[in-house]
């Protein structure tokens, strides 16, 4: 095999790592409409989901994997292999945060529903376009989308306590509301990790395309 | 890549290549320079403006497509183009601060300080002993006990003593490719030089042989400084602390081989390292 075929072969993990970014964020926005909405069946598919991810994760790294075995690539085919092996790992656990969150949805259904009033919605939003944009970076090579990293992190962990409070108020309100404020607690604590984990990304593509780390905190 | 935009690639990069060099140079231990180190094979410019510098007990590996000029360049580190017809040289290499192409050095004093092993193996058609003991008996070394200890330190040196210690006596020609240029490189050490310049020594051997001289470099380093030329890239990362990237002539980039190797300054060096052409 020629050293093109490595180049080829890089391309179409990359595409194959940009599709398994699309499964995790969409597993991710389908837990939040099926927790808004109560749908039963969409956190289904979610849970469903996640043998398609575990595939991508399992296939991605075995390839990688063996492209560094057969062509000991350098620079930035590299960086690029490295970048990959670390980024399936945070879309890999991006995905299976959708699925706790869809697995809670389960519990709630009889419940009132409360997380419209909880923020979520909204802190997923901010969420939401962090991931894509690392993803973006990731696609594009292009840096300069991770220089607000750090600040879109820390409004997130913000939104994260503000959701705590709030949960805990209504816990206090009403004993009731315990149940469904813990678990609320517990998404909101899963969405900020979704955060760390974008930023995770950043790092990592800003690693390929420089060949320098940088911390985002 | 087109020449052209190569050649203007080339010439965009030599003021980087100064400040790397500079950064390097930090401390004493500096056991070759070359300072606009230019050579030319009769009309064929072969070597442009060359600084570099070799730091001591280090490995320093050079890198570069086919004619990039290489072999040249650690030709020049002991004069062994003189001998080549209508080769010249300008700018200086110095060893321990004098330049070896100063008037008054003999290039065979400095080939026993600076020693040298070729692609292939090319032991005399003479025993193991003979092979060894040829150097320090021309330097008219005649003590039999010392030149038996240099025998049985050389040879160790080379991981090879174990397996030639009961055939001393035969010829060398019967020992194996990778037995052969350990033996090469045992001769080169019985005049105990300074620096051990290895021109592709592994390219024809078995991966085996090879990972054994790979070690044994590893090893030389402790008391030797060893600058290897090689085609192969993963050996060069592997072994060497330092990393010059040479092409059509000009030294691209030098640096600690893992920033080379990871991250390249250099456009040229990172087309070339990853395969996108060479």
């Amino acid at each position: 095999m020629s050293k093109s075929e490595l180049h080829r072969e890089i391309i179409n993990l990359k595409q194959d790592v940009l599709d398994m970014g699309k499964l995790s964020l969409k597993m991710l926005e389908d837990s939040i409409i099926s927790l808004n909405t109560r749908d039963l069946e969409l956190a289904n598919e979610v849970n469903h989901n996640k043998h398609k991810l575990r595939e991508f994760d399992a296939h991605i790294e075995e390839r990688a994997l063996k492209l560094i075995a057969l062509y000991q690539p350098m620079a930035i085919d590299l960086r690029r292999l490295a970048t990959i092996l670390k980024m399936i790992t945070y879309l890999y656990r991006l995905g299976r945060y959708g699925k706790d969150i869809a697995a809670i949805v389960k519990l709630l259904t009889d419940k009132t529903p409360l997380s419209e009033m909880l923020s979520i919605t909204h802190m997923w939003e901010h969420v939401k376009s962090l991931i894509e944009d690392s993803i973006e970076a990731f696609d594009t090579s292009e840096i300069t989308k991770l220089k607000d990293f750090e600040e879109r992190d820390n409004e997130i962990d913000q939104m994260r306590w503000s959701i705590f409070r709030e949960s805990v108020s209504y816990m206090m309100e009403d004993p009731a509301n315990i149940t469904i404020c813990a678990h609320i607690i517990m998404i909101a604590r899963y969405l900020e990790r979704c955060g760390d984990h974008a930023c995770k990304i950043g790092e990592k593509v800003h690693y390929m395309v420089t060949g320098g780390h940088i911390e985002i905190s | 890549m087109n020449l052209k935009v190569k050649t203007k690639l080339v010439k965009e990069i030599s003021e980087s290549q100064n400040a790397d060099i500079e950064k390097i140079k930090a401390g004493n231990d500096i056991i070759i320079e070359c300072k606009n180190l230019n050579l030319w094979y009769d009309d064929n410019h072969a070597l442009k403006d060359i600084n570099m510098i070799v730091k001591k007990n280090k490995v320093t590996a050079i890198i570069g497509p086919s004619g990039c000029g290489k072999s040249t360049l650690i030709r020049s580190f002991n004069r062994m183009n003189d001998v080549i017809e209508g080769c010249k040289t300008e700018g200086t290499v110095e060893f321990r601060g004098r330049n070896i192409y100063g008037n008054r050095i003999s290039a065979m004093k400095i080939r026993k300080y600076i020693g040298m092993i070729f692609q292939k193996p090319n032991p005399f058609p003479m025993s193991i002993y003979d092979n060894i003991l040829y150097g320090p008996k021309i330097h008219r070394m005649r003590d039999k006990k010392k030149l038996e200890t240099i025998l049985k330190n050389s040879l160790e040196m080379a991981v090879l003593w174990d397996e030639v210690k009961d055939r001393l006596k035969d010829s060398a020609l019967g020992l194996s490719g990778g037995q052969q240029q350990r033996l090469c490189i045992a001769r080169t050490l019985a005049i105990e030089p300074e620096v051990i310049l290895m021109d592709e020594p592994t390219s024809s051997l078995d991966p085996i042989a090879t990972a054994k001289i790979e070690e044994l470099i590893n090893d030389l380093k402790e008391k030797y400084t060893v600058i290897i030329v090689t085609h192969n890239m993963q050996q060069a990362a592997r072994i060497s602390d330092y990393t010059a990237f040479m092409y059509l002539g000009e030294l691209i980039e030098f640096g600690e081989t893992e920033q080379i190797f990871e991250n390249p300054q250099e456009r040229l060096t990172e087309n070339y390292i990853t395969g996108r052409f060479g």
